[in-house]
C-alpha cells in the first residue's frame, strides 16, 4: 500500500465520491425512497416509494416525482434548484445534503434536518436560527470614517470573511453539529450562526468593541472541533479552520475571559513544553478542579495523574523551545 | 524500519500506558523508534486557533526535527496527526509563511524543507508493515472478541485533508480488527466526536456525547472498544464512571488503545501492554484471550 492510501481506506469500496455515486444505478431501475412524514407534534411515520431512476437524477428530482405522482401533499422546500438559495437541505441516509445537488442513492431514507423544529414532513422552522443570528448583530459598525470607494482592503485582510461569505444559509452544518444536538446544555451558537457572524466580525473594518460584544454571546469555545460542519457544507466552507478558529482568535484578544481554557493551554505549553493535564485543569478550573477528590484518587491509583510532575516543573529541552516560540512566564 | 516517534502529551501523561504499549508493539513489529526529546506539544486545538504563528512554528519545528534525523514521523494521536498535517500543508502552500517559519527555526539551527512524511501508527500498519506481513505475525488471533472501532474525528475529518465525502465510510480500523481475528461490530458512534476538546472547561458535553457512543457500541454487542486516539480514550475510559452516573446505567466497557489490540494479537501479555492502567476494567478481555 502506498503512502496516503491507508488514510483513505473505504473511499473506493463505498463509492465515496460524486462520480462513483452517479454510476451506482442504471436508467429505469427503481429507487427505494423512504420519507419521514409527520407534523410538529413528533408523531411521524416512514412512508415508502419506488421511484424510476433517470440519468443524473438528484434527490430533489426524486422528491418532485413523488409529489407529482404519488403524494401530492408531501411538504418539502426548494426554490433555485442550483445550490444557491439554501432552502432544500434534508438528511439523506443520515447525512445532511442539498436535495438539488445530491445524486440519488439506490436506497435512501430522507428526513428533515435535525436541531430545528419540524413544521411538516421535510420542512423545518428556521426561526430559531434567524433569531440567533439577529442576536449576534451580524453587521459592520465602523470605528474609522468611510474613506470612499475603493476602500484599501487586501485579499489577505478579507481571507476569512470571504470564506464565510460563501454561506448559502442551508442549515446543513447546524443539523450536523453534535453540540447543538445537546440542546440547551451549552450556550454554543452553532456553526451556521457563527459563519453568518464571521462575514462581518472577520471584516477588518468592523469596530473591535462591537465585534467583542457579538462574540461574547456566541459560546464559541464550546465548539468541539469535530469538523462535522465542514464535512456537510455544500459550499465547501472550511468552517472550523477558516471561520470558527479566526473568530476564536478574535475572542481571545477582545474577550479574554471567554478564552480561559485556550489561554491556559498556551501558558502551560509555554511553561512546560507539553501539556500536563492536571496543571491545565488547575489553571482552567481553579479550586473547582479539586472538588472531585474521589475521582482524583481513582486517577492516582492508576497512575493517570502525577502530582510530583504537576507541581515540580522540570526544565526540559521541549520547555525551552516552547518558551522561545510562545513567550514564557 | 526506522521512524521518528512523536507520542504527544497525552501518551506521556494521562495515557502513559499507550506509550509503553507502543514501544512493546514496535519492538515486536520490527519498528525502530527514535523519540524526539525536544519535541513540544502540537498545540491541541487551542493554540492553532488563538496563536497561528506559535502553532505553525511548534509543528514545523517537530517536522524539522524528524527531517534532521532523516526519518518519517510516526504519531499515535489523532489531533497531533492533524495538527502536523495541517502545519505541513500550510508550510507547503505558502512560500512566504515557509520562509517566515524557517527564519524563526534558524535561531535554533533548524531548517525544514518539507520532506517529512507524517504517518499515524494505524497507517504505518498498512503502508509500512503491510497487511500480509501483519497477518503472518498474528500468533494469537483474537477470535471471539467483538470490538467496536471508535475512530475519533481528526483521523477521518476534515474532508479537505482526508478526502471522505462521508467519513462514516472509513473502514481502516474494522479491517485491521479482522486481520487480528476480531469481529468488528457496526454502531452509530464509529466516527462521531468524543467531546474531549472542550472537556477542560466543561465536561458535560463529552459525557453526554460519549455516553451515547458507548451505549450504542454495547447494545450492538461490543465486548470492547478500540481507538487510535488517546484523547478519545481519555473520555471513553477515563470519564466512564461519570458517564455511567449521568446515564444511570452500568457500561463496564473496556477501551483499548490501538497498539494494545495489535499487541494482544501479536502474543504480548495484557500486563506488558499495561491493560491494568485503564479506569474501566479490562479483565474480561484478558479472560477471553487466555489460552
Amino acid at each position: 500500500m502506498t503512502t496516503g492510501e491507508a488514510r483513505r481506506l473505504g473511499q473506493a469500496e463505498h463509492a465515496d465520491g460524486l462520480a462513483a455515486r452517479n454510476q451506482r444505478i442504471a436508467a429505469g431501475e427503481p429507487i427505494a425512497v423512504r420519507i419521514r412524514r409527520g407534523g410538529p407534534d413528533g408523531a411521524a411515520e416512514l412512508q415508502d416509494f419506488a421511484v424510476p431512476y433517470q440519468k443524473w437524477m438528484r434527490v430533489l428530482d426524486a422528491l418532485n416525482w413523488i409529489a407529482e405522482n404519488r403524494a401530492s401533499d408531501l411538504a418539502y422546500r426548494w426554490f433555485c434548484g442550483s445550490k444557491m438559495c439554501g432552502t432544500c437541505a434534508v438528511r439523506m441516509n443520515g447525512r445532511e445534503v442539498l436535495a438539488c445537488w445530491e445524486a440519488v442513492e439506490p436506497a435512501m431514507t430522507i428526513e428533515p434536518l435535525r436541531n430545528l423544529p419540524v413544521i411538516r414532513d421535510l420542512v423545518v422552522d428556521r426561526g430559531p436560527f434567524d433569531r440567533k443570528v439577529a442576536e449576534l448583530e451580524p453587521w459592520i459598525e465602523r470605528s474609522e470614517p468611510y474613506t470612499g470607494f475603493p476602500e484599501p482592503l487586501s485579499h489577505k485582510q478579507m481571507k476569512h470573511a470571504s470564506k464565510a461569505l460563501d454561506c448559502i444559509g442551508c442549515m446543513c452544518c447546524y443539523s450536523a453539529c453534535p453540540v447543538i444536538g445537546l440542546g440547551d446544555l451549552t450556550d454554543f451558537a452553532g456553526p451556521a450562526p457563527l459563519v453568518q457572524l464571521g462575514q462581518t466580525a472577520l471584516d477588518p473594518r468592523n469596530d473591535p468593541g462591537k465585534v467583542g460584544r457579538s462574540l461574547a454571546r456566541t459560546g464559541i469555545f464550546n465548539c468541539v472541533s469535530c469538523y462535522k460542519c465542514e464535512e456537510v457544507c455544500p459550499a465547501a466552507i472550511p468552517i472550523v479552520s477558516q471561520v470558527i478558529e479566526p473568530l476564536k482568535a478574535r475572542a481571545a484578544s477582545l474577550v479574554p475571559a471567554m478564552a480561559r481554557h485556550s489561554l491556559a493551554l498556551r501558558a502551560v505549553v509555554a511553561e512546560r513544553g507539553r501539556v500536563d493535564p492536571s496543571a491545565l485543569l488547575l489553571r482552567v478550573q481553579g479550586l473547582r478542579a479539586l472538588v472531585n477528590v474521589r475521582r482524583a484518587l481513582r486517577l492516582l491509583l492508576r497512575r493517570k495523574i502525577d502530582p510530583i510532575k504537576t507541581f515540580l516543573t522540570r526544565r526540559t529541552p521541549a520547555a525551552a523551545a516552547a518558551r522561545r516560540w510562545l513567550g514564557g512566564p | 524500519m526506522k521512524f521518528a516517534y512523536y507520542p504527544g502529551c497525552s501518551a506521556r501523561s494521562t495515557c502513559a500506558e499507550l506509550n509503553e504499549a507502543m514501544h512493546e508493539v514496535a519492538a515486536r513489529l520490527g519498528l525502530d523508534l527514535t523519540q524526539l526529546d525536544s519535541a513540544t506539544c502540537t498545540g491541541a486545538r487551542e493554540l492553532r486557533a488563538i496563536d497561528p504563528a506559535g502553532f505553525h512554528t511548534l509543528n514545523v519545528r517537530i517536522l524539522a526535527l524528524a527531517e534532521r534525523e532523516g526519518l518519517p514521523l510516526m504519531t499515535v494521536c489523532n489531533t497531533c496527526t492533524l495538527n502536523l498535517l495541517d502545519a505541513h500543508a500550510a508550510f507547503s502552500d505558502d512560500p512566504a509563511l515557509a520562509d517566515e517559519i524557517n527564519g524563526r527555526l534558524a535561531g535554533e539551527g533548524l531548517h525544514y524543507s518539507g520532506r517529512t512524511r507524517i504517518s499515524h501508527f494505524l497507517w504505518v500498519l498498512y503502508e509500512d508493515i503491510g497487511v500480509e506481513r501483519l497477518r503472518s505475525m498474528v500468533v494469537r488471533p483474537l477470535n471471539g472478541l467483538s470490538v467496536a472501532a471508535f475512530y475519533g474525528c481528526h483521523i477521518t475529518r476534515p474532508p479537505m485533508r482526508y478526502g471522505f465525502v462521508d467519513s462514516r465510510n472509513n473502514v481502516a480500523l474494522e479491517r485491521l480488527a479482522e486481520i487480528l481475528g476480531c469481529r468488528p461490530i457496526d454502531y452509530s458512534g464509529r466516527t462521531e466526536c468524543c467531546g474531549f476538546h472542550t472537556a477542560a472547561h466543561d465536561e458535560r458535553v463529552a459525557i453526554k456525547l460519549t455516553g451515547q457512543h458507548i451505549k450504542s457500541a454495547k447494545h450492538n454487542g461490543a465486548a470492547a472498544m478500540v481507538t487510535p486516539c488517546p484523547l478519545c480514550h481519555t473520555v471513553l475510559d477515563g470519564f466512564q464512571r461519570e458517564i455511567e452516573r449521568d446515564m444511570g446505567e452500568t457500561l463496564d466497557m473496556p477501551v483499548l488503545h490501538l497498539p494494545q489490540l495489535v499487541g494482544l494479537a501479536l502474543g504480548l501479555a495484557p500486563s506488558v501492554l499495561r491493560l491494568d492502567r485503564h479506569m474501566a476494567s479490562t479483565d474480561a478481555i484478558a479472560t477471553l484471550i487466555a489460552p
